[in-house]
């Protein structure tokens, strides 16, 4: 790898390791990170990171006294909150029986990250670099047991222009345990890498929701790994709306018979923004069910990017894998792409894929105006129902319409450009 | 004045002439039917009244109440009083039926000079309406049409109807799909809305739909034009020879 401008924050990433020498961790991932991804990777090839590479960039020093902005969305929630991707305890609820919140301190960090690196996602940058600067990994902990009732809700905040900032969280949910979690990210940042893993264990049950919501001109790297047990499951939905580029990569190793996963997303886009929903699903075992549904929407000269991988190991029989995705396109610039690939080594399943890019269906539309209804109001209505329909479908109820709302929000805001 | 005239109405779809020189005229109070075999021009002829996109004249022209429809959409014609009940009516997965039906009705209502409805008072009178329909509460939660039965979706483009209160309804094949039970339902519902203020044209394949919705005229549609009219006797002539015969002898 020649060294030359495009080096600059590999160069600040190892200064900012240089100080961190004790935890080895963070001295084997930095050593890793040799290089941004280049157009000629595949899963890259659709979201180049050209632009980044050219940016004056170090990873931040958290400030442990920054003031927050962003406020809880619901009444009793309990809030953990990150602040230029360090935890922030003393702003942060305490949390009900059964689940606790640890920083990992330096064997449990390379546990941690040993994970991730036997995952496929040992090249990532993001992997690479959050391991590298990450002030630390945070481990969420539900006990075997423990159904938590309160929603849980992280806020990520804080970060500052040319400073990039790294969360990393590491989520287990013990035998039979249960939990809902919504994760908001509100950066202010260049550039975000947040890393996630999360361990299912048997008949354990998550619900999660992302939503990715940063400053227009951040660029926000999301990886999360999830591994799921026996009988778990993994049902998460992505909400990307903010940033420049967001891009939100899920992979899922389904390790234990009979799981269920389910990995929808929505991506609402603007202007010049680059949205991406990468996800990778290896159905390992025998009898598991997968479920992708993704809706884009878009205007201006926005992209949007879905590539979805299923790969069905040679003994995972019975395996049932859907992936479909949408988008509207209401812009004549606007670009959406859509890559599903199959990967299938066995012959007893069934998967299916679909993907279509368009504008609001002709007859529909028609059907409402018939009906005297407005052309405009005719497009917002579909386009509404649209993201009504994929959220009824893929949320938990009690905060469908929080994510509606959610991203109602950004909805009007393209419809008002675009019709 | 006639409530809807078709005049001289020609129109291409794809290079091929379709409606060649089509002329009705329509009076308050009248209910007319447009019979025809597969392939003469019913469908068409339907979508062109409605306004959809890449139906519109060559040449001749269209009038409600003595208004042109040619620079009208499809909305404005709605909202002026025309209404087109579907022969496939369209699913909208998300789209709840009740808030449908209210934005469909405050837009005509709001066109009238008419106060718009609020939600309660809306979903009183819809509930009114549907009953009659025999449309059960549970239908209009539903999103619109989507797995309705063919026999639920004809009732529903009905209480739209009847929600509506057009000046003209065009009845595009509104039997095809229904059993003698739903066929009578969906033509009661029908009739109920039969006044000396508005007029109805019903399209259809066959005699049977004349059975329940009795025409005052019957037009024989055969290759793009109207090649006879009559009375209710012509929808026997037709069940008992078929079109050929017609066909032929025009």
């Amino acid at each position: 790898m020649l060294h030359n401008v495009r080096d600059n924050y590999i160069i600040s990433v190892k200064d900012h390791v240089s100080q961190f020498e004790e935890k080895s961790f963070r001295k084997l991932a930095s050593n890793d990170f040799k290089s941004w991804p280049s157009p000629r990777e595949e899963t890259w090839r659709l979201s180049r990171l050209g632009v980044l590479s050219r940016k004056e960039m170090t990873p931040i020093k958290p400030n442990f006294k920054k003031q927050v902005s962003s406020v809880s969305k619901f009444k009793d929630s309990k809030i953990i909150r990150f602040v230029d991707g360090a935890l922030r305890e003393d702003l942060s609820s305490k949390l009900p029986p059964g689940s606790s919140l640890n920083i990992l301190g330096e064997q449990d960090s390379l546990i941690c990250f040993h994970k991730f690196k036997d995952s496929n996602l040992k090249n990532h940058p993001s992997t690479n670099v959050s391991f590298s600067c990450t002030p630390s990994i945070v481990k969420l902990t539900i006990e075997k047991d423990v159904k938590i009732r309160d929603l849980f809700e992280i806020i990520y905040e804080g970060g500052d222009n040319n400073l990039s900032v790294h969360p990393a969280l590491y989520i287990e949910l013990k035998d039979n345990s249960s939990i809902t979690i919504i994760e908001r990210f509100n950066h202010l940042s260049s550039l975000i890498m947040p890393l996630q893993l999360v361990e299912l264990k048997k008949n354990a049950s998550m619900n999660s929701l992302k939503i990715f919501n940063d400053n227009q001109q951040s660029y926000n790297l999301s990886v999360n790994c999830t591994f799921l047990s026996e009988n778990s499951n993994y049902n998460s939905f992505s909400l990307i709306k903010g940033g420049l580029f967001t891009r939100s990569e899920t992979h899922a190793y389904l390790k234990g018979e009979n799981c269920n996963l389910n990995l929808n997303g929505v991506y609402l886009s603007s202007k010049n923004q680059h949205h991406d929903l990468t996800t990778a699903i290896y159905h390992d075992v025998p009898n598991c069910t997968s479920k992708q549904i993704v809706r884009g929407v878009l205007g201006g000269k926005a992209t949007g990017v879905f590539q979805g991988k299923v790969r069905v190991a040679p003994d995972a029989q019975k395996t049932d894998g859907q992936q479909m995705s949408r988008a509207i396109l209401l812009s004549e610039n606007a670009i959406a792409n859509a890559k599903p690939e199959l990967e299938i080594y066995a012959d007893d399943v069934i998967c299916a894929h679909g993907a279509t890019v368009g504008e609001i269906d002709d007859e529909q539309l028609f059907y409402l105006k018939s009906r005297g209804i407005s052309e405009k109001n005719a497009k917002q209505i579909l386009i509404t129902a649209f993201l009504r329909d994929i959220i009824n479908e893929s949320v938990e109820k009690s905060i469908q319409n929080f994510v509606f709302e959610e991203a109602e929000l950004a909805l009007s805001e393209i419809i008002s450009k675009e019709i | 004045m006639s409530l809807l005239e078709i005049k001289n109405a020609k129109l291409k779809l794809d290079d091929k002439d379709i409606l060649k020189g089509l002329s009705l005229s329509v009076s308050k109070g009248e209910v007319h039917a447009i019979m025809g075999p597969n392939g003469s021009g019913k469908s068409t002829l339907s979508y062109m009244l409605a306004g959809r996109d890449g139906y519109e004249l060559e040449s001749g022209e269209v009038f409600l109440e003595g208004q042109s429809l040619s620079d009208m959409e499809a909305d404005e014609r709605a909202r002026s009083g025309l209404f087109l009940a579907f022969q496939y009516p369209v699913e909208l997965p998300g789209v709840g039926g009740m808030s449908f039906l209210r934005e469909a009705v405050n837009s005509r209502r709001k066109f009238l000079g008419e106060e718009e409805l609020d939600h309660l008072a809306f979903v009183k009178e819809a509930r009114k309406v549907a009953s009659k329909m025999f449309v059960k509460d549970e239908m209009l939660k539903r999103a619109v049409n989507v797995g309705f039965s063919g026999g639920e979706k004809k009732r529903f483009e009905i209480l739209q109807m009847a929600m509506l209160k057009p000046k003209v309804s065009i009845l595009d094949e509104t039997d095809s799909g229904l059993d003698v039970d739903a066929l009578k339902i969906v033509s009661d519902g029908v009739n109920a809305q039969r006044n000396d203020d508005n007029a109805i044209v019903v399209i259809t394949h066959y005699q049977r739909l004349l059975d329940y919705i009795v025409p005052d005229f019957v037009h024989i549609l055969s290759d793009g034009s109207i090649i006879k009219s009559g009375g209710p006797e012509l929808a026997l002539e037709v069940e008992k020879n078929g079109y050929a015969g017609l066909i032929n002898a025009a």
